[in-house]
């Protein structure tokens, strides 16, 4: 038998498609086989695993699907009224699409343990402001009184005034939040940072603002949206889908002179970008090719999504994620470059997943992480 | 792994009852992978969506006539890839384009790392191996291991003969098999008659 023979036998097994009599054949070579065992157990344990299943999105497209029928006049109650018309209803089938992509995020892919955000509805009479904060190492999900949604990642504050809503739609954001915003032309939304200013209509982005990074980010989802620079409000700079504009914070605070005129593109040419005195560059959002999910946005859905980035970077990043401290005390190993993905693992795994790639010693002293050659 | 059982027992309730509830339990049970599936086909999530949402419309409005079907599972995935080339066609996009070309996502390289007793770098060579399977064997692996089709069904499905879902089948685990070092050398033992060809 060759070797081709016993693995077509050997998938037929898994699949239930093998006879009784082939079973029974395969069975005895197994036996007289024990330094097989261990990767026949595997392969069977890992033919049975099954990935756990996302019942919210299931919930979400049978709500809309249950929706599009009852538009279509078809009645669940057994009475047969009209055949599916189906080109007719595409339009506002997209409108529920997205609808339900907003759903999506609000129906709870986070646990409630997540949510330490502490709502301070009183700061009296002065600034009427309300604030929602998130510690390191925890996230929030917040809605705003016009229905917005706003997932705030560890570490990061969102104020908003009293009034929010009632003229203006206008909060201040400091660390990182995706944004799902409501439409409303009347009154656009506007997100202040320290140094940029976004101004959107409807639309859906992620804002990276911490105060201790060297740039801001502003990725962009669907839609579009305006930025100016604090210290450039005449300039805008529109961002479409799948653009994300990173601005040097340090030189956005600089005067307007004082720094010579520089712009740096990305992996795609901007023509007619306007000038601005400050570093900024234009790139294209971070996609993963196999399951055409975003990296920028990945924190939403709890994980810890890094591609291309140098180890430095990637600590400042699980610093906030684990709420840890990490010291890398060996430039080279900081400059090292990886790609991957962290969800259930803890800082522990996190670090000895880390060691496969990069040869690096730590010492876990609490909180504290040193990392050496 | 959804069987055709259980499926066939809503069915029965969705025909005979107008079970509401059997009907929403079913578009559950199968809405995951239907979607995948015709997104493999039609290349946009929003189409797929609206595909499931197009299926599970025919469903209710032929409960009559589905609970004669024999594997409804296939009966599933053949509406869903005639949905799909029909869409194709109706849009003047490329007609019927062959498994090769689906864009297929794997969801086994999603496993629960707690089950297995393995090394991380093995888990990730298995990942890896997952997904670097070639295209026409990534469409066979998913039918059959992902989506319980059988191999009669998935060659009927995608027009190939049952040798080559066996050939393909038995690719995709050499590979697995490979990630755990287990390499089978040519072997001194008879075939069962059955094999005998």
């Amino acid at each position: 038998m060759s070797q081709e023979q016993f693995w077509v036998l050997f998938s037929k097994k898994l699949s239930g498609e093998a006879s009784a009599e082939e079973q029974a054949f395969l069975e005895s070579m197994i036996q007289s086989h024990p330094e097989w065992q261990y990767a026949i157990q595997n392969l069977t344990d890992l033919w049975k695993s099954q990935p756990a299943e996302d019942t919210s999105a299931g919930e979400d497209a049978l709500m809309l699907h249950l929706h599009r029928m009852n538009e279509l006049n078809i009645s669940l109650d057994g009475n047969y009224q009209e055949t599916l018309t189906s080109a007719g209803s595409v339009k506002k089938f997209k409108r529920w699409y997205w609808a339900a992509a907003v759903l999506l995020v609000m129906a709870g892919l986070f646990s409630i343990r997540s949510l330490s955000g502490s709502s301070n509805p009183g700061d009296e009479v002065a600034g009427q402001l309300n604030e929602i904060s998130t510690r390191p190492g925890s996230k929030s999900k917040v809605q705003l009184p016009d229905g917005s949604v706003v997932w705030l990642n560890a570490g990061s504050k969102l104020t908003y005034n009293k009034d929010f809503g009632i003229e203006t739609r206008e909060v201040m954001l400091t660390g990182e939040g995706f944004f799902d915003v409501t439409k409303n032309k009347g009154k656009p939304f506007i997100i202040n940072t320290s140094s940029i200013k976004i101004k959107v209509l409807g639309t859906a982005f992620n804002v990276k603002a911490y105060p201790e990074d060297k740039q801001t980010e502003t990725s962009l989802i669907r839609g579009s949206i305006e930025v100016t620079i604090r210290n450039r409000p005449n300039d805008k700079i529109i961002l479409t889908p799948s653009e994300k504009l990173v601005v040097e914070n340090d030189i956005a605070h600089l005067e307007k002179d004082s720094k010579k005129q520089e712009i740096r593109t990305g992996n795609i040419a901007r023509t007619e970008l306007p000038v601005i005195n400050t570093l900024m560059s234009i790139n294209k959002l971070k996609y993963n090719p196999v399951d055409s999910t975003v990296a920028e946005i990945q924190w939403v859905n709890n994980k810890l999504v890094f591609r291309d980035e140098s180890f430095s970077e990637l600590a400042v990043k699980m610093e906030r994620w684990y709420n840890v401290e990490i010291d890398i005390t060996d430039l080279r190993i900081g400059e090292e470059r990886l790609n991957g993905i962290f969800e259930s693992e803890t800082i522990v795994q996190a670090l000895e997943a880390l060691k496969e790639f990069i040869p690096f010693q730590y010492e876990k002293n609490g909180s504290k992480i040193i990392i050496h050659r | 792994m959804p069987e055709n059982d259980p499926i066939k027992r809503l069915l029965a309730a969705i025909a005979f009852a107008n079970d509401q509830a059997a009907y929403k339990e079913l578009f559950m049970l199968l809405h995951g992978r239907l979607k995948q599936f015709a997104y493999s086909i039609l290349k946009s999530q929003e189409e797929a969506e609206e595909l499931v949402s197009d299926l599970f419309i025919r469903v209710w409005e032929k409960r009559d006539q589905l609970t004669s079907i024999e594997s409804p599972l296939f009966y599933f995935y053949t509406t869903a890839k005639n949905l799909a080339f029909n869409r194709l066609k109706q849009q003047k996009r490329q007609q019927n384009p062959s498994p090769e070309e689906w864009l297929v996502q794997l969801n086994s390289i999603y496993f629960d790392p707690e089950q297995l007793m393995m090394t991380e770098e093995m888990m990730r060579q298995i990942r890896q191996a997952i997904n670097n399977l070639p295209p026409r064997c990534r469409i066979i692996f998913k039918l059959v291991k992902e989506d319980g089709l059988k191999y009669k069904e998935v060659a009927e499905l995608l027009q190939l003969s049952v040798k080559t879902i066996e050939a393909q089948m038995a690719i995709a685990l050499r590979r697995l098999g490979k990630c755990m070092h287990l390499e089978i050398k040519e072997l001194n033992i008879s075939t069962p008659a059955t094999k005998k060809s």
